[in-house]
């Protein structure tokens, strides 16, 4: 599915960001990513995501050679990729529901064929009686929940998210992490970058731990 | 529930495109305006033109002047198409020459005397045949009218292809400034663009949410441009003074010339907005697809 080899990554001229980074994930699995702050975490995930492209090495997503792949190919397979940013990226003039059903709609799919899906989602991550309201209404925790619930309403086949129980109190990210854990269990590879220790111990994952751009298995 | 606009409405202003877009319009029909009426002006003259020849028998020593113009006079009137060849008087002669001689008496001078041929315009007179039959005639010279309607196409010609590049450059600046209105939107928004490519959003679908804009922006500055252009030609018909001639009638023949006419007048400038409309829609999705292939 996702298969790194010797990749590294720098910004222009300036120094390298990841050096040498190889691993790959199979179908159906779950790895955290830990590091810490300024160790490459984020730029690893926007490799993952498409929004970088390797500076040198090999970087294949669902078979596909990142480095030769063209413009029009990308939208195809971001769309079977799901994000959490970690400064969430909510559309402030769109309502929370509007924003949740964003990875369907520019998928071309119509508004009746997924307005049950986004209310269930939305339903389940508490922020139903939210649906209406802007993300500029919403607390820290609910805007959160918002980015992960647009994150996953296309059932994506690879999920990244990028700390994304940062914002919210420890039951509702032990839901969140559930979440994740049963969408894994119904095939999704989770690939989960976060600082918190305790959501890392309670889901008993492999970890690979990035340190000054380098990458390695605990 | 009816989803919201992706890219929201206040987000980049196109007030100033719109503004901009309008006085382009405006400026195309005034000129698409003085290309018709330059072109019906030249019509009229030519085919008038056409229509008419002057027969000069000046004096020659030796020669009864009028027995001359009477022989002219004769073979004019038999020779095929010319329906009419009138002489004209002394009087109407010296008339002629007032603006340079003014209106003290001609007596003794040698006043060529003119005759007025009207041709038959659907069987139109053999020149060379009655330049050849006129050769009999002492004095005489045979005007066809062929250099002022020579001069008179020349400067159409060229008033016609200044309109042309007046309209060729207004149609270049108004792309300018649908490119830069295109890039300032795209970056305005670029976070939203940015968001949508990662959620999967094609290039097209995200040109779609924004090129809608710039349509409606066209059409509209498009329609206030030709409406203020008639407005112009109402105005400078009602009130551009005089009668004889100028902007007033020239503008009167625009707008309130017989209705197969005018059809075409309403027809050129009512291509105003519509082409307003493409080289909005036209030039946006363009350059928001190419800045979009870039912005990846």
């Amino acid at each position: 599915m996702l298969r790194l080899e010797n990749v590294g990554l720098r910004y222009g001229d300036g120094p390298e960001i990841l050096k040498d980074v190889s691993f790959a994930l199979r179908p159906g699995d779950f790895y955290f990513l830990t590091g810490p702050s300024g160790a490459g975490k984020s730029s690893l995930l926007k490799l993952l995501f498409l929004a970088l492209r390797p500076t040198r090495g090999d970087l294949h997503i669902f078979g596909e050679d990142v480095g030769s792949l063209s413009h029009n190919k990308l939208p195809y397979i971001r769309r079977r990729i799901g994000v959490v940013f970690q400064e969430f990226r909510l559309l402030d003039h769109l309502s929370t529901y509007d924003n949740v059903a964003l990875p369907l709609r520019v998928a071309g799919k119509s508004e009746s064929s997924y307005r049950r899906d986004v209310m269930d989602l939305l339903d389940w991550v508490g922020l139903a009686q939210k649906s209406a309201s802007l993300p500029p209404v919403l607390s820290g925790g609910e805007k959160q929940r918002a980015a992960i619930a647009r994150a996953v309403i296309a059932k994506p086949q690879l999920l990244l998210a990028d700390e994304p129980t940062g914002n919210v109190d420890p039951v509702l990210a032990k839901r969140l992490l559930h979440l994740f854990i049963e969408l894994n269990r119904l095939g999704t590879t989770m690939l989960i970058a976060t600082h918190d220790k305790g959501l890392v111990r309670q889901a008993d994952r492999p970890i690979l731990h990035l340190e000054e751009g380098t990458l390695s298995l605990q | 529930m009816k989803p919201g606009a992706i890219i929201p409405a206040n987000a980049a202003s196109l007030r100033s495109l719109t503004v901009t877009m309008a006085v382009m319009s405006y400026l195309a029909c005034l000129a698409i305006g003085a290309l018709i009426l330059v072109d019906r002006a030249v019509t009229s003259w030519t085919s008038g033109l056409a229509r008419e020849m002057t027969v000069q028998v000046r004096v020659v020593r030796g020669a009864d002047i009028g027995q001359e113009v009477e022989k002219a006079r004769n073979i004019l009137s038999s020779f095929p198409g010319i329906t009419e060849a009138d002489v004209l008087d002394e009087q109407e002669g010296s008339k002629l020459l007032e603006p340079w001689l003014g209106t003290r008496s001609l007596e003794g001078l040698p006043v060529p005397r003119l005759i007025r041929v009207v041709t038959d315009p659907s069987n139109p007179p053999d020149v060379v045949g009655l330049e050849e039959a006129l050769a009999t005639v002492k004095g005489v010279r045979l005007d066809t009218h062929r250099k002022w309607e020579a001069e008179l196409t020349r400067m159409a010609r060229a008033l016609s292809v200044l309109s042309y590049a007046i309209l060729f450059l207004i149609s270049i600046s108004a792309i300018a400034i649908v490119i830069f209105a295109t890039r300032a939107v795209l970056q305005a928004n670029r976070h939203i663009v940015d968001l949508l490519h990662l959620v999967g959003a094609r290039d097209s679908y995200i040109a779609r949410q924004i090129d809608g804009r710039f349509l409606r922006t066209g059409m509209l500055s498009g329609f206030i441009g030709v409406g203020l252009g008639i407005f112009t030609f109402l105005f400078l018909s009602l009130f551009g003074g005089g009668s004889g001639g100028g902007f007033a009638d020239a503008s009167r023949g625009l707008l309130f010339s017989a209705p197969h006419i005018a059809i075409w007048s309403y027809g050129f400038l009512f291509a105003v907005p519509l082409a307003a409309t493409l080289i909005c829609l036209i030039t946006a999705r363009v350059t928001l697809i190419r800045r979009l292939g870039v912005v990846t």
